[in-house]
């Protein structure tokens, strides 16, 4: 497959690359997955039409892993066709899917930044889905003022999906407002000693409070089991039967679903399919899945933005890739809005309260000063 | 030994919302095949689930009349199993917490009156179809009724025989079709309905095996299926000829039988989890109240204004008041024309009549109101007489004819002029000399005879009464 179909508009400097999953009329849309090779989108995802609406090239179609399953911790051969595509030129921007923090933990390592918006702000309309309660529409970018400048051409409510918030569009701007941050001391403490004087003078421009999050070290597992649980019930309509992949050779119904599986679905999804329809098994339901969506509450009611305007995390604790996905699974598993960067040569992560986007653009700006 | 059948119904209803649950596709019964479906629900990826604020108000509707106990906080839900007709391999339902739960439906049987309790009602989508074409051996998909609403109505096993199944199903009918929830036309599958069915000793607590018939798709065939059943049952009991296990089976109409389908229902696991693209809906009491004060008249409450109001006869209001179609009829056609008596005789006596003969539901009778009730001044006004109505009355059903216009064109107006009925009874009577013989014989009944020759000669036009009187006394001159 290849890793970046171009478009005319290829090139330009402010032209966006979509990922595979964001479905443009007329165009394949292959979620990364033989699966969907030969899928054709039906329809244009609202951000293209809003993108279309305000003029903005778009630039091209860049492969990603898999229905963005897994991410890192997976395999780290794959890299991100996203990032390639900014770093070569070919795109000002991309507009990614990143449940597992793929994006997020790249980005800044190139020297680029990730917006990831508050969850329901984006339309999910045309968005090939991984897990609904997570996905969220984001933007890879150079800078975050010219990334939020972006975002704020695709953002804000579309009766098109069901789970948004009410909010018609969104200004992005800096705010007057002093910030203060909240540091989990405890996890800053795994991060290499670089990160850790990042974060620590990064921390120095603002007011500061020590926090423990807890649940931290269990939210890996809950965004594990349910963005799982929500694929594999997502990807079972890829059946060989309407659309997408079929295998050649069967002799019945039963054969037909399993060729057409086995042939067309590659490792990423066969580990959300099986590991899915385990957690939601009958015997299974209550130990898995209805137990990760009460940690899942726990973790959203663990934060407390009447102490903190925004927390700050480092992009590595451990060699592990899934010892770190913890990092990145806060964000999505409670909706929040967040932001990736280089600081000081190092990878920063800010999150902060639902709808409260602007805290991170003034947070970044008052660091740049 | 004597046996206690014990029964449970589930009942699936469409609802009569214009558009699909969670798509924007035209909900209507009869399209072309694949005429009502977008990429949503033909299951491809991208288009999120936007629940149909309608079908909500419906299924509080059905919460109300069912005297329910509506779920403030409700989910939707996703079950899951694969299946061509299937397309997204989910089935959105409410398994966690339904619309409403606890209600009940007040049945009448000869043994009095009962109340059957409902375990719960949840909304959910309807499948596709699957169509096997034997000759070419291909097996073709048709998505029209993908994402349909449907409501389940899960009764406890509260039924002991078929007559309070029949009964129940004509109230929940009455119940859903005059609240507007539904037309409930088992014939269209808008209305369908599974037995549960076990049977034990009678005074026995221990419930027998249990097994669930499906494909049954009229009143009749639920009866004939429950005899079949409870017969097989007991048989199996008493014989052993058969060892009874818990399993889905199909009525066969034309045989009479239930027949296997699949067995150990339960051991089917559908994964069952809150749909994540759907917020959970809160039903607050302004949302209830505001479904509640738009209902429109209950079948019950339409009984009690026919009978106290209009004064009408409890079996003619009973007879309209168990069909919506009908009922409807009753009041449009009483909008123009307000002789509520002379109404309820056309609808059942002739409106029905006609129905039976042609072998139609009282659901599919189909009528212009305005032209109904015009036929029926026409007849009160003695512009025209009564058999000449019911021969336009067939005219106005099958081809929308206007009554006044075709009465004038047709020179149907009914004859009062004496001196033309005096003539024509002198000639008949001049004619058939036999029967007037026979009539000072004091044989009376060639009296009608020849009523019938007169109007006849009279082409069925005159005014039966002057008609009866002239002849009553020409003959009383002889």
């Amino acid at each position: 497959m290849e890793r970046f179909v171009r478009s005319e508009s290829a090139g330009k400097k402010d032209a966006v690359a979509l990922e595979q999953c964001i479905m443009e009329k007329g165009k394949p849309a292959t979620s990364g997955s033989k699966m969907l090779n030969n899928f054709t989108a039906p329809f244009d995802a609202e951000v293209v039409s809003r993108l279309n609406a305000t003029d903005t090239s778009i630039a091209g179609r860049v492969e990603m892993r898999e229905f963005a399953v897994g991410g890192s911790f997976f395999d780290t051969q794959f890299g991100s066709p996203a990032i390639e595509a900014l770093l070569a030129g070919d795109a000002g921007f991309a507009l990614c899917s990143d449940v597992f923090g793929e994006i997020r933990s790249k980005a800044p390592m190139a020297g680029l930044a990730y917006i990831h918006p508050t969850y329901g702000s984006v339309s999910r309309y045309g968005l090939i889905p991984l897990a609904a309660s997570m996905d969220q529409i984001g933007v890879l970018c150079k800078g975050l003022e010219a990334g939020f400048q972006l975002l704020s051409k695709i953002a804000g409510s579309d009766l098109k999906d069901g789970a948004m918030l009410s909010e018609k569009e969104y200004e992005y701007t800096k705010i007057n407002r002093r910030l203060r941050i909240g540091i989990p001391t405890k996890i800053v403490a795994l991060a290499s000693e670089a990160d850790q004087t990042a974060i620590k003078s990064f921390c120095a421009n603002f007011e500061t409070e020590n926090i423990d999050l807890t649940h931290f070290e269990i939210a890996k597992q809950v965004m594990t089991i349910l963005a799982f649980a929500e694929a594999s019930n997502n990807i079972s309509r890829y059946d060989g039967i309407k659309f997408g992949y079929r295998a050649n050779e069967y002799k019945n119904l039963e054969e037909l679903y399993v060729r057409s599986r086995s042939e067309g679905f590659g490792l990423p999804a066969k580990l959300a399919a099986i590991m899915g329809t385990y957690v939601l098994s009958r015997d299974q339901y209550e130990s898995y899945y209805e137990k990760a969506m009460k940690v899942r509450r726990l973790i959203k009611n663990s934060f407390e933005f009447d102490k903190y305007d925004l927390i700050v995390l480092p992009l590595s604790i451990s060699d592990d890739a899934y010892e770190n996905l913890s990092l990145y699974a806060l964000s999505p598993l409670a909706g929040l809005p967040s932001v990736s960067f280089q600081y000081e040569g190092q990878g920063i992560q800010l999150i902060a309260n639902s709808k409260d986007e602007n805290a991170l653009i003034t947070a970044w700006e008052v660091a740049q000063a | 030994m004597k046996y206690e059948i014990v029964m449970g119904l589930e009942v699936h209803v469409e609802l009569s919302t214009q558009s699909k649950l969670f798509c924007g596709c035209s909900a209507k019964f009869g399209a072309d095949a694949n005429d009502n479906v977008c990429p949503a629900c033909a299951g491809m990826p991208g288009m999120p689930a936007v629940t149909n604020q309608k079908a909500v108000d419906l299924g509080i509707d059905a919460a109300i009349v069912t005297n329910s106990q509506i779920t403030r906080t409700m989910t939707f839900d996703k079950k899951n199993y694969f299946y061509p007709d299937l397309p997204t391999s989910y089935q959105i339902t409410q398994w966690f917490a339904p619309i409403c739960r606890n209600g009940w439906v007040e049945i009448e049987t000869e043994r009095g009156k009962k109340k059957i309790t409902l375990k719960q009602i949840h909304i959910e989508e309807d499948a596709g179809k699957m169509v096997h074409d034997a000759r070419s051996g291909t097996s073709m998909l048709d998505f029209n009724r993908t994402s349909v609403p449907l409501i389940e109505i899960v009764s406890n096993p509260d039924f002991r025989d078929a007559e309070e199944v029949i009964d129940y199903l004509e109230k929940l009918r009455a119940l859903l079709s005059f609240a507007g929830v539904s037309d409930c036309k088992m014939q269209e599958g808008s209305m369908r309905c599974d037995v549960n069915i076990s049977v034990r000793p009678a005074g026995s607590e221990k419930l027998g095996v249990r097994t669930e018939m499906k494909n049954m798709n009229s009143l009749k065939a639920i009866t004939a299926a429950i005899a079949f059943e409870a017969n097989r049952h007991i048989d199996a009991i008493e014989t052993g000829s058969e060892v009874l296990i818990q399993e889905t089976r199909g009525w066969d109409d034309d045989k009479g039988i239930t027949f296997s389908m699949r067995e150990k229902e339960d051991a089917t696991d559908y994964r069952y989890f809150p749909n994540p693209e759907l917020m959970p809906i809160v039903i607050s009491d302004e949302w209830i109240e505001r479904v509640r004060s738009s209902l429109p008249e209950t079948s019950q409450d339409k009984f009690v204004r026919m009978t106290q109001t209009l004064g009408l006869p409890e079996y003619d209001s009973s007879i309209i008041t168990r069909s919506k179609a009908l009922a409807d009829i009753f009041d449009q056609t009483m909008a123009h024309f307000d002789k509520p008596k002379e109404v309820v005789n056309w609808i059942i006596v002739e409106l029905l009549g006609i129905a039976k003969g042609d072998n139609k539901g009282e659901d599919d009778i189909r009528i212009d109101c305005r032209k109904f009730a015009d036929l029926i001044r026409l007849v009160d006004e003695k512009a025209i007489n009564r058999n000449v109505g019911k021969k336009l009355l067939i005219k106005v059903l099958e081809e929308d004819v206007d009554p006044e216009n075709y009465v004038k064109e047709h020179g149907l107006g009914m004859l009062t002029d004496t001196s033309l009925i005096d003539k024509a009874v002198s000639e008949v009577l001049a004619e058939n000399p036999k029967s007037v013989a026979e009539f000072k014989e004091g044989k009376l009944k060639v009296v009608g005879f020849l009523m019938g020759q007169i109007m006849k000669k009279m082409g069925g036009k005159a005014d039966p009464e002057a008609v009866k009187s002239i002849l009553q006394s020409q003959l009383d001159q002889l």
